[in-house]
């Protein structure tokens, strides 16, 4: 019973955790891949100033992909904390 | 002793640039030196098992750890080097920042809970955890040896360098001296004396980096616009430092440095050494969140920093020499800095940051490199099955020594020479070698042996070799006029050879050993989830 108890809280984990993973990994890999792209075939438009100022939308968007990267981490240790980590729980208990 | 009487009659001589002693640089470095030594003592007295030389008793908690990475990733190549190439022309050290800190979010969704899960002290345990010992470990060290002996070199020379100009200082004593402090700290305090420097560290820097964050901004009234208002009327480049400029020129090159920088990181050994020093997964998710969170907050530092060294420095004679050119070079933007913004004492407090920054990055890259030949080499590769614990230990220390005085040696060696490329060539190595085999061990069930070793070593040898035959090199330093290969970065290529020998030749693996590898992986793979099975941390 235990067993089979385990075994289906270990197919919910990993149904759970690919949800999880698979947006994270593609906005991570598409947001940085799509700023190194722009700078291989169209660094001009990264010059271009934006609202007047004189801050260059290249400048603006590597400041927010920092910030991105940093929130993807966080949107992760949530998640985890809250969705996965329960049930790694039980299966840790169960042996 | 010896050590320490050499390093204050030294310091004792010690001077800046211009021959007068910087007393705040001294007494700021000789405390730090003093406070890490005892910290070393300390650890020293809890240091007696291969456990705990190596993961510090798996004790530290996620906010430790987190500070720890976070010391041993922003090394002085990257707050020196990378303020140095925004004050040279501005948007592309951004480049560069984003390409480091990228890889924070794939070592976490990807790599850091298995890693905690099915290792011990080294990623070579997950990569061997199914597959055959020795071929597997050997490939693993060699792979972890070559990037750390690599970056060592780079951190010697830049250490050299800085440590002659900031401290006047002859350049092999200086070398000496930084060789001598990482052996100490690392033979008698092991991992928990090196967690604790990095720690230290890590804090000294990025307070030091807000500090003068704060100042430059001061001065503008933290009015972003205007910085860049003024650094783009002073620049000689102008208005072309708000674009990328010419560290990325065409596509290929664009995305083979996107790829070295993106998973070199998650190869890095002394990066992924620090998941064993936390009790379990949970914590190991934490760390790399707070390391994200400092590293990117660091970087936004020395963006600001680089930029108020264009306004603040570049038009200042005091900071220039004859030709007009930074003294020192182009990497003193941010010591510079801090002397325009702070006088003596602010230069003297991150002239003693920037060289404790060296000495915490070199004790971690030593302590992953002697844990490649003791624990994966002598212990488990040659000596399979009469594992001594005492032994290992013993091994362990004098591979610190070893790479202590071949670092030393190779810092003598290549003084003078254009060492740059060679941080890049350990991220390549890392990214070609350490990461395919780590994350194929993971969560490829095919993965055989022989794969793995034929795929990795193909992909190490074309890593090499490409690098020597392109620009860098083949050009630049055995002074060729054309490069055989076209391309600066070699991680594209070399990928694709691991990824595609590892896919082949495990495909076509039919042995028996590698039907039962394969048998192997379910099992692994829900410790790897769950973290069923491992080992709880010493005491409390």
């Amino acid at each position: 019973m235990q067993i089979r108890d385990t075994e289906e809280i270990y197919q919910q984990l990993k149904k759970a955790r690919i949800k999880i993973l698979v947006p994270l990994i593609f906005l991570t890999i598409t947001s940085y891949f799509c700023f190194i792209w722009v700078i291989a075939f169209n660094s001009k438009f990264f010059g271009t100033l934006i609202f007047d100022t004189n801050i260059s939308i290249g400048i603006f968007l590597g400041f927010l992909l920092i910030l991105l990267i940093f929130l993807i981490t966080l949107i992760y240790v949530y998640l985890a904390n809250k969705i996965l980590e329960p049930l790694i729980n039980k299966i840790q208990k169960n042996g | 002793m010896l050590l320490l009487g050499l390093l204050f009659s030294n310091l004792l001589f010690a001077s800046t640039a211009d021959g007068k002693p910087n007393y705040t640089a001294i007494i700021m470095f000789v405390l730090f030196v003093g406070v890490t030594l005892f910290i070393t003592y300390w650890a020293s007295k809890k240091t007696h098992t291969a456990k705990s030389f190596y993961t510090a008793g798996g004790n530290i908690t996620g906010l430790q750890n987190g500070l720890a990475i976070s010391g041993d990733f922003m090394s002085a190549a990257s707050f020196l080097g990378i303020s140095g190439l925004v004050y040279l022309s501005g948007f592309d050290g951004l480049i560069y920042s984003i390409g480091f800190l990228i890889g924070w979010p794939i070592i976490l969704l990807l790599i850091a809970e298995p890693l905690r899960n099915l290792g011990k002290y080294s990623f070579s345990d997950v990569v061997s955890f199914r597959l055959k010992q020795k071929p597997i470990r050997i490939l693993a060290a060699c792979g972890s040896l070559s990037t750390v002996i690599l970056y060592l070199i780079a951190q010697m020379v830049g250490a050299g360098k800085l440590i002659e100009i900031l401290f006047g200082l002859p350049y092999y004593s200086a070398v000496m001296i930084v060789g001598g402090l990482m052996i100490s700290y690392v033979t008698f305090g092991g991992m928990l004396a090196t967690t604790w420097v990095q720690i230290i560290k890590a804090i000294l820097l990025l307070s030091g980096a807000t500090l003068m964050a704060f100042l430059v901004l001061y001065q503008f009234e933290f009015n972003f616009n205007q910085l860049f208002s003024e650094a783009v009327n002073i620049h000689s480049k102008g208005k072309n430092i708000m674009s990328p400029g010419g560290l990325i020129s065409d596509p290929v090159s664009a995305i083979s440095l996107g790829l070295a920088l993106m998973f070199g990181t998650a190869g890095l050994p002394h990066i992924l050494m620090r998941f064993f020093t936390v009790s379990d997964a949970v914590e190991a998710r934490k760390s790399v969140v707070y390391a994200t969170g400092f590293i990117g907050y660091f970087y936004i530092l020395t963006f600001i920093i680089g930029f108020g060294a264009i306004v603040l420095v570049s038009n200042n004679p005091e900071y220039l020499n004859d030709s007009g050119a930074l003294i020192g070079n182009n990497n003193m933007a941010a010591i510079h800095l801090s002397h325009a913004v702070g006088g003596d004492i602010l230069l003297g407090f991150i002239s003693a940051v920037a060289f404790a920054t060296i000495l915490a990055v070199v004790s971690g890259l030593t302590l992953a490199g002697a844990s490649a030949i003791s624990h994966d080499l002598y212990a488990n590769a040659f000596l399979t099955g009469k594992n001594n614990e005492k032994m290992e230990m013993k091994v362990s220390k004098l591979a610190t020594i070893f790479l202590g005085v071949l670092a030393v040696f190779l810092g003598i060696l290549f003084e003078g020479q254009n060492v740059a490329f060679m941080v890049g060539l350990a991220f390549a190595i890392a990214a070609t070698t350490n990461f395919p085999i780590l994350i194929l061990s993971i969560y490829w069930k095919n993965l055989t042996t022989r794969g793995a070793v034929i795929g990795g070593s193909a992909g190490l040898f074309i890593a090499i070799l490409l690098v020597i035959l392109g620009p860098v090199v083949w050009v630049d330093i055995f002074g060729n006029n054309e490069a055989i290969f076209p391309y600066k970065y070699p991680a594209l290529f070399s990928m694709i050879v691991t990824f595609i020998g590892i896919w082949f030749f495990s495909k076509t693996d039919k042995t028996k050993t590698s039907i039962a590898e394969k048998k192997l992986f379910e099992a692994q793979y829900f410790r790897s989830q769950t973290g069923v099975g491992i080992d709880k941390p010493n005491g409390h």
